[in-house]
């Protein structure tokens, strides 16, 4: 055989070879993969609104979906805000629980985050950061207390408490929070989506 | 052909051509994903899968393929390996997958793997090139252990995500940021070349 003959038919064997093989592998996990990604998102609800034994997507475009956390009877009991933005180093994801009018916070959960280990990673933690987000006043903009203060308690309704050290990343995850409240706000305007339980299609 | 025997073939991995410590190859994983000492395994892990099959599959074929497409060829075999390792970890273990992130689909331009298609599989038997391909990966994960296990003692006193560090120590924060990587890293490369030297000299 030519050389040149030679050097395609080997490349292309091999190209094909590899492609029906990855082919395979990529049937028999990609399954799994959705499931994964499904069950963290659920994971999240349960969590960020409490009480939630199901849920339902109601809303989804790129960087925000709103799901419905309902309780037994299929009432929606709250809404979770699945929202991502950028933070200090890369991009922040993030589920937000609010009740039904939009008005209060319930809890914040960071799902992905690649921010500063120690500093900005923080933001993951309760003690530090996210306790400060339950029970917020969200009818306006939430707004962070600077510099930081020792106790919940001297915070007003509509303020969460800055990590020291790491105020980048705690305005990153504010700005994500209040551009996705309001983007919301003007979903339920425009009747996209409504606490009424939907029949699920 | 390798003329050493077939436990020198093995060790040889381990020390003497260490992958990071000696040849100092794949150093871009080896320095990122180090932080802590579960994701440092599961690099060496997949590393060592992919490797191994790679140097399985390249001696196996070696005289079809003509040397001109030889890179292409082992470029394209190593990148399956790399893909199947990827979907694994995330279809099995997502939260691995998810703080490896972009380091598993980067194997495939890990040195240590190409090098040892170039260097080793292409010109030994499949048997050797298995021996080779498994010292190689147990020395590029010891040295991941050893390093993250450094890492990840001082830089949250945990190991393995347990506390090994009682409460009067405070992490150093650095040693889980990049620049504890490098600090750590040629503290150790510092240690291995003294080790060298001294052995040497006694001989």
């Amino acid at each position: 055989m030519k050389l040149s003959t030679r050097m395609v038919v080997v490349l292309t064997s091999i190209g094909l070879l590899s492609g029906s093989f990855l082919a395979t592998v990529g049937h028999l996990t990609k399954e799994r993969i959705t499931l994964n990604k499904q069950r963290e998102i659920e994971e999240a609800i349960i969590q960020v609104v409490p009480g939630t034994v199901s849920s339902q997507k109601l809303y989804e475009e790129r960087d925000l979906s709103v799901y419905g956390g309902k309780d037994e009877e299929g009432n929606i009991i709250g809404f979770a805000i699945h929202a991502s933005g950028i933070g200090f180093q890369d991009k922040i994801t993030l589920m937000l629980g609010t009740n039904t009018s939009l008005e209060r916070t319930n809890r914040l959960a960071i799902l992905d985050q690649k921010e500063t280990p120690g500093l900005g990673a923080k933001i993951t933690d309760r003690e530090s950061f996210l306790k400060y987000w339950e029970d917020r006043e969200c009818s306006e903009d939430i707004s962070l207390r600077k510099p930081a203060v020792s106790s919940a308690e001297e915070l007003l309704p509509s303020e969460i408490n800055t990590i020291t050290g790491a105020t980048i990343s705690s305005e990153a995850v504010l700005s994500i929070v209040n551009s996705s409240l309001e983007h919301a706000r003007r979903l339920i305007k425009e009747g996209k989506i409504s606490s009424e339980a939907q029949d699920v299609n | 052909m390798s003329t050493k025997t077939i436990g020198q073939e093995f060790i040889k991995g381990l020390w003497d051509e260490n992958p990071v410590f000696r040849q100092l190859l794949g150093l871009c994983p080896t320095l990122a994903v180090t932080g802590a000492v579960i994701n440092g395994l599961a690099m060496g892990l997949a590393t060592t899968f992919v490797l191994i099959f790679s140097s399985l599959v390249v001696s196996s074929i070696k005289k079809l393929i003509p040397s001109q497409v030889r890179i292409a060829s082992y470029i394209v075999i190593i990148a399956t390996f790399v893909t199947v390792a990827d979907r694994f970890l995330a279809a099995f273990f997502p939260p691995i997958s998810k703080s490896l992130g972009p380091y598993v689909p980067l194997i495939v331009v890990n040195c240590i793997i190409l090098g040892r298609q170039e260097a080793y599989s292409s010109k030994n038997t499949v048997g050797r090139s298995l021996i080779d391909a498994l010292g190689m990966s147990a020395g590029f994960f010891l040295a991941l252990l050893i390093l993250s296990a450094i890492r990840e003692i001082l830089g949250a006193g945990t190991f393995f995500g347990y506390q090994v560090m009682g409460a009067w120590f405070t992490p150093w924060i650095i040693m889980i940021l990049p620049p504890g990587a490098f600090i750590t890293l040629g503290i150790l490369l510092a240690l291995a070349l003294h080790i060298e030297r001294r052995t040497k000299s006694r001989k």
